[in-house]
Formats: structure tokens, sequence, C-alpha cells
């Protein structure tokens, strides 16, 4: 081969490997290693690293606009309903009560501020904000005469009001505002005190809990009586649709606002009403049957299509695909009111060690995913990469941990330690991703002698399995969260004050409260970095769940919707700028 | 002609107990030789059939299709033998009763059959399981409840006809305990029939377990299921398609043998039909 020739395939294949990392295709080390791999020196792998949208303290793949989806081109076109499938079942509209949200939360709401597609904060329903130099006081300016879609203003009082009842009521809310002392009004300005400067103090807000519903309606319609028609027959926000259809299982439609003022929020650029006449985004939960739908036309865009079915919607020309980094991961908890399974950190280790997180990221998400050996994605900007030290599969290691731990094999090869049996039940969601997830858990757990039953139920059993007291929960159960900022919910996750639910783990851990009472004192980004990674360190080498793996956030659309632009800030599209070329 | 030579000639029990005998050895010999159902290998998953060392490739943790197909012959037969068993024993025994003493004891089973000869089996089965919880003994106990009365139902009719006959009215009039009449005139005149109906339903079972697990109500992971293994694979159906087929092919020829076994059991104890085969096949 000539030095041209050599030359030519060592382009080819640098140009191949910034495609898939600016699509999200490959991770941002993958990236690195392979640049590396190709005879580049460090400098310059550094130099086309920074240059494809990366730093050194991130590692998120940049989401291109789709190639011909994501422009908005010449002559919109106004009308017709954006079909979108969806890879959940519907939960309610309500932000106050919900433990989930979804992409219709987009719609029909706003929020006081979100992300741009730099991750930076910017106002969405708020015109401005600021906070003072002693980071105790933010202050949210309300635009004028602004109303619900009820018709009922939604001033500074009605904004106010929502946040503190979120603050005071909402089943995530409480515990994710510790460092708040309030909210308050002056004026136009709604004013947030804070009991100690905190720089995460915005990132709730940004989340569809604390979406802007009208309070006023909210306790009209019931409130938090559990017979509040609130979030199911009704909602009423400030987004560009309204509520329109709620059922569960099989679709959720919304129509355009025909009032819309327009939003506050600088990475949308239609400055009025929505160009859609409605949106209905239709549950399916099998994952084969997305894509198919898709291809056949019943479906025009799709959130989370099938693992299996993706390297075949890349190629087909008539869609594009949008894939980056996704705030979630797949737990295992371990319930510590079984003290005689999961008290002591040796057994835990022991059992972690077993799982070959690589593999499972292979067979399960066919590579679109990246093991975790500590709590976060490796994409989060806040990733302390020394939790890489833990967690790492050896079964040898395993095996002598839990031997350590005083675990000896019985007749059956299966570990007694004092004539107890190491045999567990082991809760999981009725989902083919976790599904699959559990069953090769459980078959690495069986390869050191460690007996897991598994028990397939629906979502709503899971919940009630895994958020029972003391030993009325499960022992073991895996769960999946899905949050904009990780610390935010693993905080949840693991503080002491949140036992039984959502710490399903029951954990109380001297090293993890103390990283979290860190991380709500911290007024600076150096401060928040220390705090996270003392955090993430604690939970890496403590294990109150067992991490496992983080997959990708997948998005695919027919070429003829346009100005759908999902990104790695937000959870779901923001869907003011679509509007259908056909 | 002796009924071994009645049986050898009739076509459909012959193919039924070949199609039926190979999938009972399969069931049997399979997870023998092809290795443990729940071994995996999670680099090697949605492997094609015929790839050495898995002679129906692999699943998606890369589980051997082979071996948990074969052990999920064993878990369909096990449910259907369980099923039909309970059924035939108690559908014959509270069909014969019903039949038998008539009057308000029989109006009252006859209301109890009817009104749950109105739920869905799915139905049962979701009470089943959300009272004792999901595995194979809710599948179990819930396709045998229907069964049984389904059994019950045709049996009581058969009682009525049979105990209007001059043999039991003779048996009667003799003096002899209900219990005997039973026992000695009626039964053996039942059992053919619930014998026979009993294979029908054991195809009703295998199919009622194939789809329970494949909404997930039957038995649990690892435990490979024909239905689960199904559901579980036609998430792959356009990268693998072997791995939903196969076990849908092996649900095909176990029920396809039941009943070309309960066809030509029919036509074997019918003796109507008996006499026309025969006619038949003297010409």
């Amino acid at each position: 081969m000539s030095n041209n020739e050599h030359g030519d395939q060592a382009l080819n294949e640098a140009s191949d490997l910034i495609r898939g990392y600016q699509r999200g295709q490959i991770s941002r080390r993958d990236f690195g290693k392979g640049l590396l791999g190709l005879g580049l020196g460090v400098g310059a792998a550094s130099a086309i690293l920074a240059a494809c949208g990366g730093d050194d303290s991130s590692d998120v793949a940049t989401t291109l606009a789709p190639d011909g989806g994501g422009d908005m081109g010449g002559g919109i076109k106004s009308g017709g309903v954006l079909r979108e499938g969806y890879n959940r079942d519907v939960s309610s509209h309500d932000p106050i009560t919900t433990n989930w949200y979804d992409p219709a939360y987009s719609a029909i709401y706003e929020t006081l501020v979100t992300d741009d597609l730099d991750g930076n904060t910017v106002p969405m329903f708020a015109s401005a904000w600021s906070v003072s130099d002693d980071g105790m006081e933010y202050r949210f300016e309300i635009p004028e005469g602004r109303v619900s879609h009820s018709g009922g203003p939604m001033g500074a009082e009605q904004v106010a009001g929502l946040l503190q009842t979120v603050m005071d009521e909402s089943f995530i809310g409480g515990v994710s505002t510790v460092p708040m002392v309030g909210y308050s009004v002056e004026g136009n300005t709604v004013v947030m005190k804070m009991k100690n400067a905190w720089l995460g103090a915005l990132n709730p807000h940004k989340t569809g809990y604390w979406a802007l519903a009208n309070i006023d309606t909210w306790q009209a319609a019931g409130g938090l009586d559990p017979s509040s028609t609130y979030g199911t027959d009704s909602a009423d926000g400030t987004g560009p649709f309204t509520h329109t259809e709620w059922v569960p299982g099989s679709h959720t439609l919304v129509t355009k606002w025909e009032d819309y003022p327009g939003s506050e929020a600088p990475i949308i650029s239609n400055p009025g009403p929505a160009y859609l006449d409605q949106i209905r985004w239709t549950v399916i939960t099998e994952a084969g049957q997305r894509a198919t739908q898709l291809e056949t036309g019943e479906l025009d865009s799709l959130i989370g299509p099938g693992y299996a079915d993706l390297e075949r919607l890349r190629n087909n020309p008539d869609l594009f695909t949008i894939q980056h980094p996704e705030w979630s991961g797949y737990h295992l908890v371990m319930n510590r009111d079984y003290p005689e399974f999961f008290g002591d950190v040796l057994t835990r280790q022991g059992l972690s060690h077993a799982l070959n997180r690589e593999a499972m990221v292979n067979a399960i998400l066919f590579g679109n995913g990246d093991p975790t050996y500590g709590p976060f994605p490796i994409s989060d900007r806040q990733y302390e990469p020394l939790v890489e030290e833990f967690n790492q599969f050896d079964v040898e290691l395993a095996k002598s941990k839990l031997a350590e731990a005083g675990w000896e094999a019985g007749d059956d090869g299966i570990l007694v330690r004092d004539g107890t049996r190491f045999e567990f039940e082991y809760v999981v969601e009725d989902e083919s991703v976790q599904k699959l997830v559990a069953e090769a858990v459980a078959q690495q757990f069986r390869e050191v002698g460690v007996v897991a039953n598994l028990r397939v139920v629906d979502r709503a059993v899971w919940f009630e399995e895994a958020s029972g007291e003391g030993r009325d929960a499960a022992p073991m159960s895996l769960f999946f969260w899905l949050w904009p900022v990780p610390l935010d919910i693993l905080v949840i996750f693991s503080s002491s004050e949140t036992i039984p639910v959502p710490n399903f783990s029951h954990v109380i851990d001297d090293d993890i409260e103390a990283a979290i009472a860190d991380w709500r004192q911290a007024g600076t980004p150096e401060a928040a970095q220390e705090a996270s990674s003392a955090f993430q360190l604690a939970w890496a080498e403590n294990l109150p769940y067992l991490p496992l793996m983080n997959q990708y956030a997948t998005f695919v659309a027919h070429n003829y919707v346009k100005g759908w632009q999902p990104f790695v800030w937000n959870l779901y599209p923001l869907y003011n700028d679509v509007w259908l070329d056909k | 002609m002796s009924g071994f030579r009645r049986a050898r000639k009739n076509k459909q029990l012959m193919a039924g107990a070949a199609v039926g005998a190979f999938v009972v050895l399969l069931g049997i010999f399979g997870p023998m030789i092809f290795g443990d159902y729940a071994a995996q290998d999670l680099f090697n998953g949605h492997k094609p059939v015929g790839t050495p060392g898995h002679f129906f490739g692999t699943d998606a943790l890369g589980r051997d299709l082979a071996a948990r197909a074969t052990y999920g012959i064993r878990i369909s037969l096990l449910v259907a033998i369980a099923v039909t068993a309970l059924a035939v024993v108690f559908g014959t025994a509270i069909g014969m009763i019903a039949g038998y003493v008539k009057g308000t004891l029989d109006g009252f089973i006859s209301f109890l059959i009817d009104f749950i000869w109105g739920f869905p089996l799915i139905l049962v089965a979701v009470l089943a399981a959300a009272s004792i919880g999901s595995g194979l003994l809710p599948v179990i106990l819930a396709v045998a409840f229907v069964n049984t009365v389904a059994i019950a139902r045709v049996v009581r009719g058969e009682v009525l006809a049979i105990s209007e006959k001059d043999f039991v009215v003779a048996a009667r009039a003799g003096g002899y305990s209900t219990l005997r009449i039973i026992s000695r005139h009626i039964a053996p005149n039942v059992i053919p029939v619930a014998l026979v109906l009993s294979s029908y339903y054991v195809a009703v079972a295998i199919i009622a377990e194939a789809a329970l697990s494949f909404v997930g109500l039957g038995a649990q992971p690892p435990l490979p299921s024909l239905g689960q293994m199904v559901s579980d694979g036609r998430n792959y159906m356009r990268i693998n398609v072997w791995e939903s087929t196969i076990p849908g092919i092996i649900i095909f020829l176990m029920v396809l043998s039941v009943s070309l076994i309960g066809d030509g059991l029919r036509d074997l104890l019918d003796p109507r039909l008996r006499t026309a085969v025969e006619r038949t096949s003297a010409k």
C-alpha cells in the first residue's frame, strides 16, 4: 500500500470516527482512543476532540441538526398532526403528583427557565432571571398579562403559588429543594430565597416536576385529593398546546393553543402559536413495533426505538436519527432491611464484581450505551472517572470478596452464611429491556453461587413491591431512572430523608450523607464538583445500589418532520418549532 | 379386528403419535443434549440457526435456543398433563354427580358451570395470578379450572342420557346404591368420552399456557416457556427470525399431534365411526 493509500485510509477512518462521535454513536473516550489508534499524537487528538464540540470536562457528544430534518428551511407550513411513538406508558399531566413526566409536558407546559443547546440556563416562561452576588436570592421576572390555557391569569402570584406547592407537596419537589427557603412575590417578580448559596438551585426548575401549571385550576380540580381530575381529564399550562386526551396504555393528544403568545426561550424560533394543529403520542411498549410503525408511515417520529432496529433505521434514507447521551441509568436496589444479604459492603462489592457491564451493554443495548461503575452516566459534566477503579468485572475477585464476607458454598454450590442461603426474590418491571437486564444479572449472580429469583410484574406492582417499609419491600429490584441532572435525582434515591421511597435501598450511609450535605452547600463550581466527586466515589465504593449501565437517548423521524430537534440537555423535544413538510 | 390393529390402521392417530413422540423425545432428551438453558454468552447473542455449538442459534443473551426450546417443551407438557389430569378427574366427577343426582344439586352445579363458562380464560388466569402470584401454578390452576367446567358440562349431558338407559334403570330397581350405580354402570360408559375430550383439552392447555406466558403470566424467567420465547423473540424478528419461529413451530407441532391423536381416538372409540372406517378399509 502506498503512503497516499495509507493516508487516505487514515483520513477515512478519522472521518468515520468524527461522524460517529458527533452523532453520539461513540463515546468521547472511545473517540479519543480511536484517534490515538490512528497514530495521532495526544495534542492532535485533543485538538480534534475540542473542535468536535467537547472539552476536557465534558463527555457529551454533540447532537447535530439532522440532515434535512432539523433545519427550518424556507416556506414553513402550518397544520397537520404530528404522530409520535413513545416507548412508555403515559403518566398523568399533573406535575405536582406525578412520579414521571412525558413528552407531552414539553407541549402543554413551560418552565421558568430551561437549557439552551449548550446547556446554559436561559429564560423560558420568565422573561429574565438573576441571582444575587451572595447566591442567596434568585429573581424571576414574569411577563405581564400572561394567561394559562383556561384564560386564568398566570402572573407572579400564580407562579410563586405553584412553585411553593411543588416544594411543599410534590413527591419529588420537597427533597430536591432542601437548601431553599421558599418563594415570594414582589410586583411581577418571583423571588426565591435560599438557606445557603447552592449552585444547583435552578436545576429542578427546568424539569417537568416544576412545570408551570395554573395553581388555581389545579386546586379547583381537587389539588392533592386522590379524586382530583387534574392531569387526567384536564391540564392548564402555558405551553403552545392544550391537553385534549389522555388515555393510559393508548395515547395522549394535545391541540394547538391559538392564543399562545410565543416563548421567551431563545432556543425556540417560532415567535407565535405552534405550526402543528395537534400532536398525538402513541404508547408502543413493544420495542419491535415502534420501528415498524415508523417505517410503514403510521408514525412521523419516534422516541426510543428498539436497539435491534437502530441500524436499519439509520440506513433508511427517508428517516433521520438523533442520538445523544441520556441522563438515566439502570440500578439494582438492595434492600438494607435484609441485612443477612446486603448488610455488609464486602458482599455488595462481591456481587458488583460478578457483573460484566460491558457485555450487558453489548448484548442488550447493542452497544448504544455505557457501563456505569458509579452512579452517573459517564457523559455527565460532573462525572468522576475515578469511580472506574471500583466494580470492574472480575469473577475471581467477586468470589474472594464473598468468601471474605463469610459466604461459603453449600452442597449445591449456592452460598450459605450463618445458616442463611444466599437466595432472594428479585422484582423487575415487565418491560423488554429491563427484563433482559434482570435476567442477565441473575445469571451472573448464579455463576458466583447467588440465586436471585426473578418475579416480573407490571409497573404499578413494581412500585408497590419496591416501595414498602422495611422488609415489606422486595429484597432486590431493578429500576430505571431518567432525570436531566443525575446528581439531583440520585441524592433523592440515597438520602436518609427519603426512606422508604424513593430511597428504595433504605440506605443510610454516612459518607453519602456527608457528600449530599456538601452538595447542598456548594456555592461554586469547584465546591459542587468536589461534593459531586465525593458522592460518586462513596456510592461506587459503598454501593447503596449496584450501578449497571446507561443507555443513549435515541430519536428517529421522517425527513419531512422539520424543526424537531431533541437535544442532550432536554429529555424531550420542544414542539413549538415543529412543522410537517408534506 | 383387534384394538391395536385398528389403531395402526388409523392414519391420523399414527401421524399424531409419531409427531407427538418426536416432540416428547425432544423434550426428554433435548436439555441433556443441548445443555443448560440458562447459560448465557453476552457477546454471542442473536446467532442464526446452524451456528456451530448452537443448533437453533442463540437469543438476545446468547443463550442456546435449542436448550431453551426443548426445556420449554417440558414446561408445556408438564402444564398440559397437570391441567388435563385435574380437569378430567374433577370435571368427570362433577359432571357425573350433577347428571345423575339431578334436582336442585344439578340446577346449582349447572348454574355454576354456565356462570364460569362465561368467563374468558385469560381473565381467570389474571385473577389467579393476582391472588397467588404469577408463575406456573396459577396458570395450571386457572386453565384446569376452566377445563374442568368444560368437561363437567359434556359429562353431565352424557350421564343424563345414560341414566335413562335400561341397564341403569334395572340397577336402580335392583336397589343398588347410587355410588355403586355411578361407579359400576355410569362411569365405564362416560370415562372414554372424557378421555377423548381430554385430548382436545390437552391442546387447549398447551395453547393457553403459551398464550399466558406470551403475556407474562406464565413461567417466570429464566425458566423458558415456549410462549414467552415467542414473545421475547418478536422484538428481534428483523435480525433473527428464528428466535420466535422455532418455539412457534414447536407449539404448532405439539398442538397438531394432540389434535390428530384426539381425532384418531374419537374414530377408534366411536362404534359408529369405527364401523364406517372398517367398511371403508374392507373395500
